[in-house]
């Protein structure tokens, strides 16, 4: 399976073997997640990080990101995206519908139940003070997923050398600016980022041989 | 609206929109027109979906039961479910590509992007005018516990909901 194969050999250490689990453990481990993934897509991602990566190797940091970002790519719900190419990596097309299913029965199943019930509980204070909690929570939790998805790309620029590491500072840091003072649309911001990644990673100019001045 | 035109709105909403809450917009538009669901129906769907588990999208499912009943969140379901499907067929183009160089950088150029805004939500969640050093203290409080320390989210999320309830109650 194409999918299966590491895309991004220079940064090594987060490589994984091809691993092919069976079908019932690839929907214990999707249910887990659906039932536990409280506070939108950062918390599930990192959910999915610490099941499939840390915990149990199925999945490479470089493929998760690979992943990602093709999923921005996409119309409609991120996370389902992911989980569609996660559940085909480990389980073809058997693996997609257990993970669809694990990943979002639980969590509509709960999300409905809460439409039910949530006219007679909306107006509590003490619900309102925990949501207010659970706001920048939210905040702290997308920063740990900002920089687990910055690290094997730093791990790979270091390696490469200071100009890199500068270009994926200024990639970073002027796509933030850029949305948040001229409020930018998002898709200009990954137009952005490949025009620049291509030119200054894939074009061969930041290795092109120096000339040997004698 | 029948069970089939409900479905094709939310099919529309999701196939046009990228991200949680982008099908706001055209179902809004959509449903508040027909009168088939209020202002107030959006305000609760959102918020139902910051306390129930789940991608944020799943709101939908929430306006779906709130404007049809549980057929509506069936419906809203299956109809958020399909779009992304698409990402298949770029996953299979993409792999026939992947190793050339060109590729490569901007695939890494778009996951720095994907980076940057990340710290959008952060940066928009933290200054947001109700967040104060309670906010921030909570934030810094999370980002420790699930980074360094590799405290279980749920666990997170909880500890989080229980400082609401004492700094804001």
């Amino acid at each position: 399976m194409p999918g299966n194969n590491l895309t991004l050999p220079e940064t090594g250490p987060a490589e994984v073997q091809p691993v092919q689990p069976n079908l019932w453990e690839i929907l214990k481990v999707w249910l887990k997640i659906g039932v536990q993934s409280f506070g939108g897509g950062s918390s599930t991602n990192l959910l999915i990080r610490n099941e499939f990566i840390y915990k149990r190797g199925w999945l490479s940091e470089e493929e998760h990101l690979r992943f990602w970002v093709l999923c921005q790519l996409v119309p409609g719900i991120n996370l389902i995206a992911l989980t569609i190419l996660i559940g085909k990596k480990l389980g073809g097309a058997a693996g997609i519908a257990l993970s669809l299913a694990g990943m979002l029965l639980p969590s509509a199943g709960i999300t409905t139940l809460l439409a039910v019930g949530f006219s007679v509980i909306q107006g509590w204070s003490p619900i309102q003070a925990m949501l207010k909690g659970l706001t920048p929570a939210t905040a702290g939790i997308s920063l740990v997923v900002a920089v687990q998805f910055a690290n094997p790309l730093f791990r790979r620029a270091k390696k490469e050398g200071p100009i890199p590491v500068a270009i994926s500072f200024f990639i970073i840091g002027g796509g933030a600016f850029a949305v948040t003072f001229f409020k930018l649309p998002v898709v200009s911001i990954f137009i952005g980022g490949a025009i620049i990644g291509g030119l200054a990673f894939g074009s061969g100019f930041l290795n092109r041989p120096k000339k040997n001045i004698s | 609206m029948g069970p089939l035109e409900i479905f094709l709105t939310f099919l529309k909403a999701s196939l046009f929109s990228t991200g949680g809450l982008g099908s706001l917009p055209s179902l809004h538009q959509d449903l508040t027109t027909n009168n088939i669901a209020t202002d107030q129906d959006f305000g609760q769907a959102i918020a139902i979906s910051q306390v129930s588990p789940g991608p944020t999208g799943l709101w939908v499912v929430a306006l779906g039961y709130l404007t049809y009943g549980f057929l509506g969140a069936v419906l809203a379901l299956v109809a958020v479910t399909i779009p992304p499907f698409l990402v298949l067929a770029l996953s299979a183009g993409y792999s026939r590509i992947e190793h050339r160089p060109l590729v490569q950088g901007i695939i890494r150029g778009v996951s720095l992007a994907v980076v940057g805004l990340l710290l959008v939500v952060v940066w928009s969640v933290l200054s947001g005018p109700a967040i104060g050093w309670r906010g921030v203290a909570i934030a810094l409080g999370a980002f420790a516990l699930a980074y360094a320390a590799r405290v279980n989210i749920v666990i997170v999320l909880a500890l989080a909901a229980l400082s609401g309830f004492i700094l804001y109650s």
